[in-house]
């Protein structure tokens, strides 16, 4: 049995839209985020000696320069875009069992004013083995080939542009309540249906937002937290993990027929439910990563909260609403608050079981945060109060 | 009137190649559609690598892809109004082992747009290389 690890501070930003967060860099937003989180756990700059990060393009050596952290014993960062976001969890985890750091500082940040995430695929240059979909007309990002999964489920299932649409609804009615949250108006049936087509089947609507942000979180051990002033929120389990059939996902389309339908969770969601000792039906809340409406469905069939093809009728039933079969995204995640890679996920998986939610689900007691479906590493974590 | 759909411009793209791909797009100059096969498993691997994904031997065979249909798609608008839609598809070979060369449908009016449809293999002219397009007969 491995030392409990717990998460016992929270920072963040401010949510800006794309770019508005100059003149300040990425390095002063992480900065700020960073301080915040250390303030909140009750500790100084000087107690932090492990970073971890996600994604790429941070360097711990200017973030101690920076603010001035004394020494570590532990740095690392996990790869890839959007998928690895919740094992930052893992990797900090893993740090505090094995004694090699006992505050751990996660950091995941993002300024989108040069490099947008949502046009990953022209960022650079088509290796020879990926050219072909590119030369398919495929130039922008995930959003065109989560559109290519999203078409083949409705084929398969009988998934109705409804399923879609209820998820981007559920996440706007959650951000309303939600100060900072970027997209607050209410959004009808009509409105969904009428927005412009970006990827047929796919809207503007069922596609993340495009925001500036910094989030850090200090991890140390269960025993410790107990003694600072936030209530623990313990790392039940964490997972980093995928299969072949998966594999690079929507940079090689040529996953199994299983698995192209859905979001690669499954091995993690094995994972993760073995080290807690649980299943779906004992998650309070789930926190989802959305950066597109579709593998919000996927991922739900992934982790169990139902049965494979039955995601749409699932959430047209009205699941992830309050007080629904399990409730998703109740910060109004990436469709709707912001996008900061994952982290706003993590950190409203905190507010819940520390019970200050902005949109509490009662007596939360155990939450699911993911990654991203994209290529592996896929990871999870399950948290606990 | 239901739209067509029309090819990505891809006049001015260079295809990037390497010692693996290489045979493909010779392949493709004179028209052909060939896809590595292991020499010694058998087994279709996409995209073209140095090994054998089942195997993992690197002796490759570059046989005939086979009949395509079409596994899934998405349609693409230009900004400008009225502009014509492209349409990325994926395309199926269930005798090359179920692989999927992600494509362009081409010439194809929306209506005719069907998972299951039996494609058409055609040209699309790159900078340095023939690209394959399909086509759905409506």
């Amino acid at each position: 049995m491995r030392q409990e690890a717990a998460i016992a501070g929270v920072g963040a930003t401010p949510y800006y839209f794309r770019g508005e967060s100059e003149p300040q860099t990425l390095y002063e937003l992480i900065g700020k985020a960073v301080l915040a989180a250390v303030a909140d756990a009750g500790l100084t700059i000087s107690d932090v000696d492990g970073l971890v990060f996600y994604a790429g393009g941070f360097d711990p050596a200017q973030i101690m320069e920076m603010l001035g952290i004394p020494e570590i014993g532990f740095s690392s960062q996990v790869s890839g875009g959007g998928n690895g976001s919740a094992a930052i969890l893992d990797l900090a985890a893993m740090a505090i069992d094995t004694g090699r750091a006992k505050t751990v500082v996660c950091i995941g940040a993002c300024q989108q004013s040069r490099h947008r995430f949502g046009m990953t695929f022209s960022n650079y240059a088509p290796p020879p083995d990926a050219v072909w979909a590119r030369a398919a007309g495929l130039v922008g990002g995930p959003g065109q080939t989560f559109a290519l999964a999203a078409r083949r489920h409705m084929h398969l299932y009988g998934t109705r542009r409804e399923a879609f649409a209820e998820v981007v609804m559920a996440s706007r009615d959650y951000a309303s309540t939600r100060d900072g949250a970027i997209r607050r108006k209410p959004l009808s049936l009509d409105d969904y249906m009428s927005a412009p087509m970006l990827a047929d089947p796919l809207t503007r609507l069922d596609f993340c937002l495009e925001t500036d942000g910094a989030l850090a979180f200090v991890v140390t051990s269960a025993e410790r937290a107990r003694d600072l002033p936030q209530r623990p929120v313990h790392i039940a389990a964490s997972a980093q993990a995928g299969v072949r059939e998966w594999g690079r996902a929507f940079f090689s389309l040529n996953q199994s027929d299983e698995e192209f339908v859905s979001g690669g969770g499954k091995p993690v969601a094995r994972m993760l439910y073995e080290q807690a000792g649980i299943g779906p039906g004992d998650i309070d809340v789930a926190l989802l990563y959305d950066h597109f409406s579709a593998p919000v469905i996927f991922q739900l069939e992934d982790y169990g909260f139902c049965a494979k093809g039955e995601g749409g009728p699932f959430v047209e039933s009205g699941a992830l609403r309050p007080g629904g079969a399990i409730p998703v995204n109740p910060h109004g995640g990436h469709l709707s608050e912001a996008y900061v890679i994952g982290m706003t996920h993590i950190r409203e998986a905190v507010e819940q079981l520390r019970g200050t939610a902005v949109n509490q689900i009662q007596d939360a007691r155990i939450a699911l945060v993911t990654g991203g479906p994209a290529p592996i590493p896929m990871s999870g974590a399950i948290l606990r109060n | 009137m239901t739209e067509t759909s029309i090819a990505p411009n891809i006049s001015g793209m260079d295809i990037p190649m390497d010692a693996w791909t290489q045979p493909f797009w010779d392949a493709a100059a004179v028209g052909r559609l060939l896809v590595p096969r292991c020499a010694d498993c058998g087994c279709f691997r996409w995209p073209p690598g140095p090994f054998c994904p089942d195997c993992q031997s690197q002796r490759t065979d570059w046989v005939p892809a086979g009949p395509a249909s079409l596994y899934t798609y998405t349609i693409l608008r230009g900004r400008e109004e009225g502009a014509a839609p492209v349409v990325p598809g994926l395309a199926e070979f269930p005798e090359a082992g179920g692989i999927r060369i992600p494509a362009a449908i081409v010439d194809t009016p929306l209506s005719a747009l069907r998972i299951g449809a039996a494609l058409n293999l055609g040209w699309s002219q790159a900078a340095n290389a023939q690209v394959p397009v399909f086509k759905i007969s409506d």
